[in-house]
């Protein structure tokens, strides 16, 4: 037994992983997913996310109710009403500032990974996964899944799909159905009130309304089996928790 | 006061000298019909590269030692991304923090001496760093596969940031700008002339499983010509004898080729062609930086041995 030949056996084989995006482009560094941990971008998405807090807290009122709900640490989903652009942030915001850069808020692809500066901003600030709705939704939805098998990742996902236009809630995708059953990640449903008013589709610039986040009781579906019914039975049961934290009483 | 200093407006000169040269060579090739498209790219390089350094030089000691201890930082960070180390922070930061304190060093004043630089300190900042690294799987109370990332972290933080560091210390000397300005100078003309020379007159390969393009009559050729740079740049360092002139020589000839084999190993283990891709036609900043890491604490060496830094 010569000892050149058995050199890699002699130690445990050492496992090279480097970097996926070495010879990419910034633009095409940006709109790829999954990104490759860069710290330059935590520590822009850090600041950013001070920001934005600060920003919520003085101009919006932000208050946040159940947030004890959120299970940090594992992987979950947060599911919500779309009304605004507002919705990301606020709830990016309920989560702990040191576990935002797993927590991915799914964007349409084909809206906010456009060319450079919206790609720099969906994922440096947002932390966006770049969702593919029209052509390839089922390959996105693969990728979240890979994604939840990873302990301490968060989703975020708005299952009507776009923001309301009037601000009456909207359908719930059954896409959510087809991530989550027969799987044991807990799903949080969330009711963000005060978004529509403060900043609806087609504004440019938000109005100081209050915003309050509802963070609801979280559901888990691993008793249900695949078939388009059952999805669209999650998506329509997920779409009642979601409205039923909206407060009935006007104020 | 001068506005510039003489050895750093020859060198100046040298390198206009030398770009223009080329330039009007390559020029000709293409003329001739001859496909010169990436070595076009890398003349392209120089032309940005070349007067970067010549400006940061001349601005003096603190832009050139954090001019350097930037592109230790840029090095760190291609090898991280090579090796995979970068995805796990704890190591990176580390070694980052190793980078700076040795910025920081470099620019302080020795508290015994009153000299620039605490040399003392500098040379033990591995002691401190290893036992950092090797404390980080305790502190994360982790054990799996951590010997891989602790060993990839020494090696990161020795050969980039600690040998690497050497050329900033030397920003120090009294000769800081004979120094440096024949270190670049040579080190990047001992490349050119192995390339060359393996091109010209290449037939026996050096080390086939570690660089298969470099050849043994490139690298003699490389030594010939490095070793008659300290007398053509004698200007350098008026100082130096026949011994530091001899040993200046061999550092660039035999150390640089030993600097540039030893990155391609790393990458041949790694299974990449270039460390990086920051510079068009050159590759990496560790692919440019190889034989340098490896002259620069030699070179340190030799000087501080026979002449002391100041």
């Amino acid at each position: 037994m010569t000892s050149t030949e058995n050199e890699a056996e002699d130690v445990r084989e050492w496992q090279y992983e480097p970097a996926k995006d070495q010879n990419q482009s910034l633009t095409e560094l940006l709109q790829g997913f999954p990104r490759e941990p860069h710290l330059w971008m935590y520590a822009l998405r850090t600041s950013a996310a001070l920001i934005i807090r600060s920003w919520m807290k003085l101009y919006h009122r932000f208050e946040i109710r159940g947030k004890e709900r959120l299970p940090i640490g594992k992987s979950f989903i947060m599911v919500a009403n779309h009304q605004s652009h507002l919705d990301t942030l606020c709830l990016v915001s309920a989560i702990p500032l040191r576990n935002i850069h797993r927590a991915f808020p799914a964007a349409a692809a084909d809206y906010f990974f456009k060319g450079l500066p919206s790609s720099a901003f969906s994922s440096i600030v947002v932390n966006g996964l770049p969702f593919k709705r029209q052509a390839r939704g089922a390959e996105s939805l693969v990728l979240c899944r890979e994604l939840l098998r990873n302990k301490g990742n968060i989703l975020i996902i708005f299952p009507e799909g776009t923001r309301t236009t009037d601000g009456s809630p909207g359908v719930f995708k059954p896409g959510i159905g087809l991530l989550c059953s027969g799987t044991d990640i807990p799903i949080i449903p969330c009711y963000l009130e005060g978004a529509y008013e403060s900043l609806p589709k087609g504004a440019w610039f938000p109005k100081p309304s209050k915003l309050i986040l509802h963070i609801g009781e979280s559901r888990v579906y691993d008793d249900n089996d695949a078939g388009r019914e059952t999805f669209q039975h999650i998506a329509s049961d997920l779409e009642d928790a979601v409205f039923s934290l909206k407060p009935t009483l006007l104020k | 006061m001068e506005m510039v200093d003489p050895v750093l407006g020859r060198y100046a000169l040298v390198a206009i000298g030398l770009l223009v040269v080329a330039g009007f060579i390559l020029l000709g090739m293409r003329l001739a019909g001859k496909n010169v498209a990436s070595i076009w790219q890398t003349y392209r390089g120089w032309l940005i590269m070349a007067p970067l350094l010549l400006i940061t030089l001349w601005a003096g000691r603190v832009p050139t030692i954090l001019g350097l201890g930037l592109l230790s930082m840029l090095g760190f960070r291609e090898f991280a991304r090579a090796t995979g180390l970068h995805r796990h922070w704890w190591y990176t930061v580390s070694v980052y923090i190793g980078i700076v304190s040795l910025c920081v060093l470099e620019l302080m004043t020795d508290p015994r001496t009153g000299m620039a630089g605490w040399y003392g300190m500098f040379m033990a900042t591995p002691v401190f760093m290893i036992a950092l690294l090797v404390t980080v799987p305790v502190l994360r109370n982790k054990a799996e596969g951590q010997l891989q990332l602790v060993s990839l972290s020494i090696v990161g933080f020795i050969y980039m940031g600690w040998m690497f560091g050497h050329l900033a210390f030397l920003a120090n000397s009294t000769n800081a700008y004979g120094y440096l300005l024949y270190l670049f100078f040579a080190v990047q003309l001992n490349d050119v002339a192995a390339f060359t020379f393996g091109k010209l007159f290449g037939r026996h390969k050096l080390r086939n499983n570690v660089s298969p393009n470099k050849t043994l009559e490139g690298s003699l050729g490389a030594l010939a010509v490095s070793m008659c740079m300290p007398w053509l740049l004698h200007f350098s360092f008026p100082h130096f004898g026949l011994i530091e002139l001899l040993l200046s020589g061999a550092i660039v000839g035999i150390g640089g080729q030993l600097g540039d084999l030893t990155i391609s190993a790393i990458k041949r283990d790694l299974g990449v062609k270039d460390m990086g891709s920051l510079i068009p036609g050159h590759g990496g900043i560790l692919d440019r930086l190889d034989s340098l890491i490896f002259t620069a604490p030699l070179f340190f060496h030799m000087v501080r041995w026979f002449h002391d830094l100041y």
